[in-house]
C-alpha cells in the first residue's frame, strides 16, 4: 500500500515537474510591435504572430521561419507541417474556426481550387514584379515561390551503364523485367500535376500510363518512401520522382541518378497563399513580402528547390529553362487532376 | 454512524457526476460530432453517404478485407501467445522476469517502423538477400496476405500475452493438483480445468486484437497498398477519405460508424461470455503457484518457441532498424564500410530538436496516461459495485473510443474542440493532445482494471465490509491493492503507446510543437531514414528504461 502510495506520489510530480517544464517552454514574449512593421500595401503590422502551413521539406520550412523571426524582431511563426493532402484536411476541419494566415501547397493545381472556391485572397507582395513566368498568376493570389519538376530516378547499381528511357519506353517489353513504381498521386502534389499534365499534355499520355501499369509498375506511396525504396534497391526505377530530393540524396552520396525525360516533364510552382479568414491578415502580408525576399528566395535555392524569383539562381541543379518541358495547360489539369490521380491509384490497385 | 454513510453516498455521486461529464467532453461529444457530419452536409440532411455505402461494392470489399484479417491475425496470434503464457507462467521459465520486459518491445515499435523493417528485410535486395542470395522471392510472401498477418501478429501478440499470462498467474495450483489427485491426465485437466478457468480473460484479449488490427493504419498502409490487387482495409480507407484531396469527412465518418456498430457488437458477444464464463480464483484463501519442472525435451522445445518467436517479433525488425540507423547511405547496405555512428551523433547536435521532442513526448505520455488510469479506475469501480444499470454506462461510453480507429476520434475532437474554440480555446494546445490520448487510451486502463477485477471474488471486500470497514476503508485497503497491478500494467500500456503514437499527432500537433513520432516520421518526409531509425532506437531505450522501472517498483511492493 505505501509503496502504491509513493508510486503514484512519483508518477504525480513527474507529471507536475514536466507541466511546469512545458508551462515555461511556453511562455513567448508578448512584444509590442505596433508602429515598427509596414506590409507592402502600407498595412501597418499590429498583430505579433502569424500562423503558417507548409509542406516539405520541413527543414526549409523551420530555416524560412527563424528568418522571418530575425528579420523582424518581435514576430513569431507558428509553423505547422504536413503533405499537401494533410494540410487541406486541417483546413476543412478548422473551417468554423479558422487558424492559418498562410499557407503552401506542393501542387499548383489544388492551389487554382482554393482559388476558384474563394478561399484565398490577393496581395501584391514587395517584388512580385520579379517573379519568373508562370510563378504568380494573374490575380496576384497564387505565388510559387518555390517549384520543383518531376523525372526518372533510377538505382545505379541496377543500371551501370547509366538510363536515358523517355517515358512511353517505360511501357515497352524492355522494362517488363524491371521494378518500377510511381509516388501516389493522391498524396504528392508534383505527381499529382505530373500525371495531370501528361493526360492532357502529351499525345497518348493515358495510354502510355496504362503501358506502365501494364508492366508491373507499383504504387510507391509518398515522394519520400518511393525514393528510400529505389535507393535500398527494392524498386530499380521510380517514375515521376520530384527533383530536389534526388539532388539531396545524390549529395548524400547513395547510388542513385536522375534524369528529365527528352519528351519533357511539368514544372510545378508550390503556390503560397494567403487565406481569405486569416486571423493575422496583416502579418501575413508580411510573411508574404519576406517569402519573396532575395534571403528567402536563396534558402529555397539551397534546398535543391526552383526559386520562384527569375532574379535568383538555382543551386547546384538544373535551372528552369534548361528543363525539358510539355505543353502544360493549368485550366484543363486543374480540371480532372483529382481524378486522374485516383485513375492512377485505383488501376495500379487492380480495382 | 447514519451522516457518514450519508456524506460517502453524497462523496459518491459527486464522483459519478463528474466522470460522467468528463466521458461526454472527452468521449461522446467528439463521436456525436462525427455521426453528425456523416448525415448532415452544410445544415442540411443527406442520405448520400449512406446510399453510395450500400451501391458501391468497393465499401464491402473494405469491410470484408478487414473482418478476414481481423480473424486471421486473432487466430495466429492465438497460437502464439497462448503457449507463451504458459510457459511464463505455469513453468520454472516464470522466474525470468525480465523476459516480460523483453516481449513487451514489439509493443513499443512503432508499428509503421516495424512494418518497414520488415521491408527492408524480406524486401527485393532486402537483407535477407544480401545475406543469402540464393533467396530471390521472398517480397512474394513479404506482400501477400499471410505475410501481412504474421507481420501483424508479432506487433499484436504482447497485448494477448500479457493478458493472459497474469491471467494464468492468478489461478491456484491447488485447482489443477486436486484434478492430478482424481487421476485426470495433464491434457485433461488443461481441457476441463485451465481452459475453462481462462475464456473470459481470452475473450477480453482477443476482441482486444481483433478491434487493434481491423482498426489500425501503419502496416496495412505499408504492406496492404503494395499487394496486388491492393488490400484495403478499414483504417487506410478511413485516412484516405480524411486526408488525401478530395477530402470527405462524410464518408470516412460514415466508415467509421460501421465499425463502430460491428465493434460494438463483438463486444456485447464478449460481454455476454465473461458473464457466464468467469471464475473468481483469487479469494480470501493464499494463491499458491508452484512451478512445474519439464523434462529436458520440454525445457529444450520451450527455448527453441521462445526464440523463434523473440526472432521474429524482435530480432527481424530491429535488426533492419539498427542496421539502418548505423548506415552511411542506404543504398551502401549491408557491409563493414558503411557503418558509422555518425548518425546519432548528428541526432543530438542538431539544434536540440530531438531531444526537445523526446520531453514533449513524456510529458503527453506520463500526463495522459496517469489521468487515464485515474478516471479507468473510477469507472470500473461503478461498474463492478453497483447493480444499477446508470453505473454500468460510464464502463461502455469509456470504452468506445476501443472500437473506433484513433485517427476518426481525432478527427471528431478536431472538430468538436473547433466549434467550442471561441468558449474554451484548447484547440492548437498541448491540451487538446492530452484530450485526445486520455479519450483514445481510456480503454486500456478500463480493461487492465476490469480484468484485474473479474478474478477476485466479491467475498474479500465484503468481508472487510463485516469486519466494520467503511467503504472507502476497504477500497483503500483491499480493493486498491488487488486491483494496483492492472493498474499500473493498463498506466504502462498507455505510457508506452502515447509516447509513440503517430496518427493523432500528425493531425493534432500545436504549431511549432515535435513529440517523437512526428519527428521520426518528418526525418522519413526528408530522406533521413537512418536518422528515423536512431529515434526509434533511442525510443526504444526510453520506454524499456521506464518498463523496468516500474517493473522493478511493483516486483518489491509484493514481497
Amino acid at each position: 500500500m505505501n509503496k502504491a502510495k509513493r508510486i503514484s506520489a512519483a508518477a504525480m510530480s513527474a507529471a507536475i515537474a514536466l507541466v511546469g517544464v512545458a508551462a515555461l517552454a511556453a511562455c513567448g514574449g508578448n512584444e509590442d510591435i505596433a508602429g515598427k512593421y509596414t506590409a507592402n500595401d502600407g498595412t501597418q503590422v499590429t498583430s505579433n504572430e502569424v500562423t503558417v502551413y507548409m509542406p516539405s521539406p520541413t527543414d526549409l520550412d523551420d530555416d524560412l521561419k527563424a528568418g522571418f523571426e530575425a528579420a523582424y524582431p518581435g514576430m513569431t511563426v507558428n509553423l505547422w507541417t504536413g503533405t499537401t493532402g494533410e494540410i487541406t484536411a486541417k483546413l476543412e476541419s478548422e473551417a468554423a474556426n479558422p487558424q492559418a494566415d498562410v499557407i503552401v501547397l506542393a501542387s499548383w493545381s489544388d492551389g487554382l481550387s482554393m482559388k476558384n472556391d474563394g478561399q484565398i485572397v490577393s496581395y501584391q507582395a514587395a517584388n512580385c514584379d520579379k517573379m519568373g513566368e508562370m510563378m504568380v498568376d494573374d490575380d496576384y493570389m497564387l505565388y510559387g515561390t518555390s517549384a520543383s519538376a518531376v523525372g526518372v530516378i533510377y538505382n545505379t547499381k541496377s543500371f551501370p551503364d547509366g538510363l536515358d528511357a523517355d517515358w512511353a519506353d517505360f511501357g515497352t517489353a524492355e522494362f517488363a523485367d524491371v521494378a518500377m513504381e510511381i509516388p501516389d498521386p493522391t498524396k504528392s502534389g508534383a505527381c499529382k500535376d505530373f500525371v495531370a499534365g501528361f493526360s492532357t499534355g502529351i499525345e497518348n499520355g493515358d495510354s502510355i500510363m496504362q503501358s506502365w501499369i501494364d508492366n508491373g509498375l507499383k504504387n510507391g506511396g509518398g515522394n519520400n518512401p518511393a525514393i528510400e525504396a529505389v535507393k535500398a534497391g527494392e524498386y530499380d526505377v521510380l517514375i515521376a520522382g520530384v527533383d530536389y530530393n534526388a539532388y539531396s540524396a545524390i549529395e548524400d552520396g547513395e547510388s542513385i541518378d536522375f534524369y528529365y525525360p527528352e519528351s519533357g516533364t511539368v514544372i510545378n510552382p508550390r503556390p503560397a497563399m494567403i487565406m481569405k479568414t486569416a486571423p493575422h491578415m496583416d502579418a501575413a502580408k508580411l510573411f508574404m513580402d519576406y517569402l519573396l525576399s532575395e534571403e528567402a528566395q536563396e534558402l529555397v535555392a539551397s534546398y535543391y528547390l526552383i526559386p520562384g524569383r527569375s532574379d535568383v539562381a538555382c543551386e547546384g541543379r538544373t535551372s528552369i529553362d534548361e528543363i525539358p518541358t510539355y505543353n502544360t495547360d493549368w485550366t484543363a489539369m486543374m480540371a480532372i487532376a483529382s481524378d486522374k490521380a485516383q485513375w492512377i491509384v485505383d488501376t495500379i490497385a487492380g480495382k | 454512524m447514519e451522516n457518514s454513510v450519508k456524506m460517502q453516498k453524497a462523496a459518491a455521486i459527486i464522483i459519478y457526476i463528474a466522470v460522467a461529464f468528463a466521458l461526454v467532453v472527452l468521449v461522446i461529444c467528439p463521436i456525436v460530432s462525427i455521426f453528425a457530419r456523416s448525415i448532415i452536409t452544410d445544415g442540411h440532411l443527406d442520405w448520400s453517404n449512406v446510399a453510395a455505402l450500400f451501391s458501391d461494392s468497393e465499401y464491402f470489399q473494405t469491410i470484408g478485407n478487414s473482418l478476414l484479417l481481423g480473424l486471421s491475425v486473432t487466430a495466429v496470434t492465438t497460437v502464439v501467445a497462448l503457449p507463451l503464457a504458459y510457459i511464463f507462467s505455469r513453468t520454472s521459465f516464470a522466474k525470468a522476469k525480465w523476459m516480460d520486459v523483453v516481449f513487451m518491445i514489439p509493443f513499443m515499435t512503432p508499428p509503421y517502423i516495424s512494418a518497414m523493417g520488415w521491408t527492408r528485410f524480406l524486401g527485393r535486395n532486402g537483407f535477407l538477400q544480401q545475406l543469402l542470395p540464393f533467396i530471390t522471392n521472398s517480397q512474394d510472401f513479404l506482400y501477400s496476405f499471410w505475410g501481412l498477418t504474421l507481420i501483424m501478429t508479432f506487433n499484436a501478440f504482447p497485448f494477448m500475452f500479457t493478458l493472459m499470462k497474469n491471467a494464468m498467474l492468478n489461478v491456484p495450483s491447488s485447482l489443477d493438483e486436486a484434478g492430478a489427485v482424481c487421476g485426470g491426465g495433464f491434457f485433461y485437466r488443461l481441457r476441463k480445468i485451465f481452459a475453462p478457468m481462462m475464456l473470459g480473460n481470452y475473450a477480453i484479449a482477443a476482441i482486444l486484437v481483433f478491434i487493434r488490427t481491423i482498426g489500425e493504419y501503419g502496416t496495412p498502409a505499408v504492406i496492404g497498398l503494395q499487394m496486388s490487387p491492393a488490400f484495403y482495409v478499414f483504417a487506410t480507407s478511413i485516412q484516405k477519405y480524411t486526408t488525401v484531396a478530395p477530402i470527405n469527412f462524410g464518408m470516412s465518418a460514415m466508415l467509421s460508424v460501421v465499425l463502430t456498430i460491428l465493434c460494438f457488437a463483438l463486444w456485447l458477444i464478449q460481454n455476454h461470455l465473461t458473464e457466464k464464463k468467469t471464475y473468481k480464483v483469487v479469494s480470501g484463501k493464499g494463491v499458491r503457484v508452484s512451478y512445474k519442472k519439464m523434462p529436458l525435451w520440454g525445457s529444450i522445445l520451450a527455448i527453441a518457441y521462445i526464440v523463434i518467436v523473440l526472432l521474429l517479433a524482435v530480432g527481424v525488425p530491429y535488426f533492419s532498424v539498427v542496421a539502418t540507423s548505423l548506415f552511411k547511405t542506404v543504398s551502401g547496405g549491408l557491409s563493414a564500410d558503411n557503418l558509422t555512428f555518425e548518425n546519432y551523433i548528428e541526432l543530438f547536435e542538431s539544434g536540440g530538436r530531438g531531444v526537445n521532442a523526446i520531453l514533449a513526448s513524456l510529458f503527453l505520455a506520463v500526463t495522459s496516461a496517469t489521468i487515464a488510469s485515474i478516471l479507468g479506475t473510477i469507472i470500473c469501480t461503478f461498474s463492478r459495485r453497483r447493480k444499477n444499470r446508470l453505473y454500468k454506462a460510464p464502463e461502455a461510453v469509456g470504452m468506445l473510443p476501443e472500437m473506433l480507429p484513433a485517427i476518426v476520434l481525432v478527427v471528431g475532437i478536431m472538430l468538436f474542440w473547433n466549434a467550442l474554440y471561441k468558449v474554451l480555446p484548447l484547440y492548437n494546445t498541448l491540451g487538446i493532445m492530452v484530450v485526445a490520448y486520455v479519450a483514445i487510451f481510456l480503454p486500456y486502463s478500463i480493461q487492465y482494471v476490469t480484468s484485474a477485477y473479474t478474478q477476485f471474488s466479491d467475498s474479500l471486500p465484503l468481508a472487510g465490509r463485516i469486519m466494520g470497514g467503511s467503504k472507502s476503508y476497504v477500497f483503500r485497503r483491499i480493493t486498491f491493492p488487488l486491483l494496483l497491478k492492472g493498474i499500473v500494467t493498463g498506466w504502462m500500456m498507455i505510457f508506452i503507446i502515447s509516447f509513440r503514437e503517430l496518427v493523432t499527432a500528425t493531425l493534432l500537433s500545436p504549431t511549432n510543437t515535435l513529440v517523437v513520432s512526428t519527428y521520426i516520421w518528418r526525418q522519413f518526409e526528408q530522406g533521413h531514414s537512418q536518422l528515423a531509425m536512431c529515434m526509434a532506437v533511442i525510443c526504444l531505450i526510453i520506454t524499456v528504461g521506464a518498463l523496468l522501472v516500474v517493473k522493478v517498483l511493483t516486483e518489491r511492493k509484493k514481497r
